[in-house]
């Protein structure tokens, strides 16, 4: 996984979501599993609410420009680290 | 008591709608035991049958609309871990059923996922699932070695966050079994379903669920095994399907399941064997309440199927070595 | 089978085969009074096998199996064959059961209400609803709650209680011996005796209520309540619930409707009455 590794939301209707006080749930009906979900699972998945697919380095720029993420050398790996997570779980979708 | 009336209400399910509440639960019971009771609820769907009925019907859909769901989410990610290498990987048993939409796979209880690929990529498979969050199952050194050596598989892996387990195969049958279908020419005439993913062709997917319930196995879930065969028959091409097992080497194997299906499943026209009935009766051996009754003739074909898989002083050694552990047929 | 009975708790049916006339017979006894079956199919097999071949005469054991059975599930002494049959329901509830969202709790009403109770097995929550169930609440299920999918309703499922070591004679010394079952000693889990619940409590078996308060209460600490978090509950009703995961999205939904209206709160208690107490404030700051 590079900083070019563009991922994209998975399928509409695919994940239900449910916020319970200060946790996220999200339901991915393709596996059944519910994940629990905290900061900054949520807020990843809203910068990425336009569909189109997008890069490690775009998101990161996306994020920015709200939350102060810190110096970029050490934040890009983080976010890195979560987006290939999340498309394990399956809740974003790895594009070639 | 055997288990005809589960082979008779799948073949015709509306000889269901006047039974009693007691012929109701004969049937429940034993098409649970036998793993079939959403292939039974998706048979006689939502008609005459009584309330009661229609509800434990509806779960077993449920169950089973889950299990295809998972099942082809198991595929899905294991597809995705192995995309890197650009293999066929072809989906065998269950899974590829559902994946396909085929008939065989409406209702059907899933588990495992099975997939046969290239056996010169078996290393590459391993390292990539591996990667991708799969565990061995903790297994003693005996079983571990037993299984690379003489098995058509890597030993089972286990997914560690989802808990589901896949099985590599790279042949059809153990290497030590009599009969050595040519797995390299079930992989090049797989045909796609899905990104990456392939299943078998037509006649494969019969020769396939024949070798494992006639040659290989001691027909424990044969009925269901026995319905998946009667079920891809309907789309195979009987004369392709006689070269290919002939192919295979199994088409004493492929005849004989012909006319089981025949027997059990369909109109019950051919001619059967002493040997066919010796295994219908095995096949049958089930009670009202679900319990598997003649242990004697179980025994047999388990000992049976050891036999087929392996040469006999292996056999003698690997069941005292099972026994050993306190390992008996169940 | 060579024994056999036919029993209804609440939503479910069981027909029950066994190889001994033991156990059906004292199911036959505590379950006298509870609403017939109705004529249709049970929805579950359980099955009292002998554990081996000569287990059914040589110092006899029971297999507990059925339409769902575990494989490797230990055989029980033939004098403990009651608790055999409760747990081979219990197995085939756990494992099968689809038609409402099984959380492992217990559950009474009040006023209309329902107050659940989940935890460990040892936490007191069954020996804390047996309590309540004798004094004016309905006691809806010791073991576990079945939740409506689609309305969110309490269901009971008021299977004899089972009473366990220290519980048996707190509660026993109050309750007919009509409403007993015998005194099993040396279970796995210690000494288990079985009670029927009160009569009412059967009769209004298939009589739903709404959830008014969650508690998780653990028993052997001082005398505390601490609010949860809905986080916090979310989580542990899903480990409390056998079939959450095999009813997917109708579970995401109930589970997350129950968590959101019903306020949840940690209960610690030193004893049995200090924890009626604490209930009965508890169940009137809410009313």
């Amino acid at each position: 996984m590079t900083v070019d590794q563009r991922y994209c939301r998975e399928r509409e209707g695919n994940i239900l979501s449910r916020t319970l006080g200060d946790i996220g749930l999200l339901y991915h009906r393709p596996s059944g599993q519910t994940h629990i979900v905290i900061s900054p699972v949520p807020e990843i998945l809203e910068a990425m609410e336009d569909d189109s697919p997008v890069s490690v380095g775009d998101l990161l720029q996306r994020l920015s420009r709200r939350f102060d993420l810190g110096p970029q050398e050490t934040a890009l790996p983080k976010i890195a680290a979560h987006l290939a997570d999340m498309a394990a779980l399956g809740l974003i979708r790895a594009v070639a | 008591m055997s288990a005809l009336p589960l082979v008779r209400a799948l073949r015709r399910p509306e000889s269901a709608a006047a039974f009693s509440p007691e012929q109701w639960n004969v049937l429940i019971a034993m098409a649970r035991a036998e793993r079939l009771i959403g292939t039974l609820a998706l048979r006689i769907g939502d008609g005459a049958v009584p309330g009661g009925v229609r509800a434990v019907l509806a779960d077993a859909r449920l169950d089973a609309e889950r299990e295809a769901r998972q099942a082809l989410w198991e595929a899905d990610r294991a597809a995705t871990a192995l995309a890197p290498l650009g293999l066929r990987v072809v989906l065998l048993k269950g899974t590829a059923y559902a994946a396909a939409g085929l008939k065989a796979g409406a209702g059907r209880f899933i588990g495992d996922l099975d997939i046969l690929v290239p056996r010169d990529s078996m290393d590459a498979v391993e390292k990539h699932l591996i990667a991708a969050g799969w565990e061995w199952v903790k297994s003693d050194p005996y079983d571990d070695a037993y299984y690379r050596q003489w098995m058509h598989e890597l030993p089972p892996l286990i997914h560690r966050d989802r808990d589901r387990m896949i099985d590599v195969h790279h042949t059809v049958l153990p290497l030590t079994a009599r009969q050595t279908p040519d797995a390299e020419a079930m992989i090049a005439d797989a045909v796609p379903v899905s990104d990456g993913l392939y299943i078998l062709s037509s006649e494969d997917r019969v020769c396939h669920a024949v070798a494992h319930m006639l040659a290989d196995g001691d027909l424990a879930g044969g009925l269901r095994n026995l319905w998946d065969i009667y079920c891809l028959l309907g789309e195979a091409d009987p004369a392709a399907l006689e070269t290919r097992a002939e192919r295979h080497g199994l088409l004493p194997h492929v005849r004989q399941a012909r006319r089981l299906a025949d027997a059990l499943y369909g109109e019950g026209r051919t001619r059967l064997t002493l040997w066919d009935r010796i295994v219908i009766a095995r096949l049958l051996a089930r009670d009202g309440w679900g319990r598997e009754t003649r242990k004697g003739l179980r025994f047999a074909f388990y000992l049976r199927s050891h036999w087929l898989r392996m040469p006999p002083l292996m056999l003698a050694r690997h069941l005292l070595t099972k026994w050993r552990k306190g390992y008996r047929p169940a | 089978m060579k024994h056999r009975v036919t029993l209804r708790i609440g939503p479910a049916t069981f027909r029950i085969g066994s190889a001994w006339s033991g156990p059906i017979g004292e199911l036959r006894r505590l379950y006298a009074d509870y609403p017939a079956p109705s004529d249709g199919p049970a929805d579950f097999t359980v099955r009292l096998e002998p554990a081996g071949l000569l287990r059914r005469w040589l110092r006899p054991s029971i297999f507990i199996t059925g339409d769902h059975g575990l494989a490797d599930a230990a055989p029980m002494s033939l004098a403990h064959s009651l608790l055999a049959a409760e747990m081979g329901m219990n197995l085939q509830m756990a494992l099968g059961w689809r038609r409402h969202l099984l959380l492992h709790a217990s559950s009474v009403e009040k006023d209309g209400r329902v107050l659940l109770m989940s935890g460990e097995s040892g936490s007191g929550k069954s020996t804390l609803a047996a309590q309540l169930g004798e004094r004016g609440w309905r006691l809806m299920g010791d073991e576990f709650a079945l939740i409506d999918l689609a309305a969110g309703a309490v269901l009971p499922f008021p299977r004899l209680v089972s009473l366990k070591n220290r519980a048996i004679d707190v509660i026993a010394a109050d309750v007919p011996a009509a409403r007993m079952g015998p005194l099993l000693e040396g279970t796995a889990k210690g000494d288990i005796r079985h009670m029927r619940p009160r009569a009412d409590a059967v009769a209004r078996m298939d009589e739903g209520a709404p959830p008014a308060l969650l508690l998780f209460p653990r028993f052997g600490h001082a005398s505390a309540i601490r609010p949860m978090g809905q986080g916090e509950t979310f989580m542990r009703l899903t480990q409390a619930s056998t079939n959450y995961v095999a009813l997917g999205e109708a579970a995401f939904a109930a589970l997350g409707r129950f968590v959101d209206e019903v306020p949840a709160m940690a209960m610690d208690f030193p004893s049995g009455d200090e924890a009626i107490a604490m209930v009965e404030r508890l169940w009137e700051e809410r009313a």
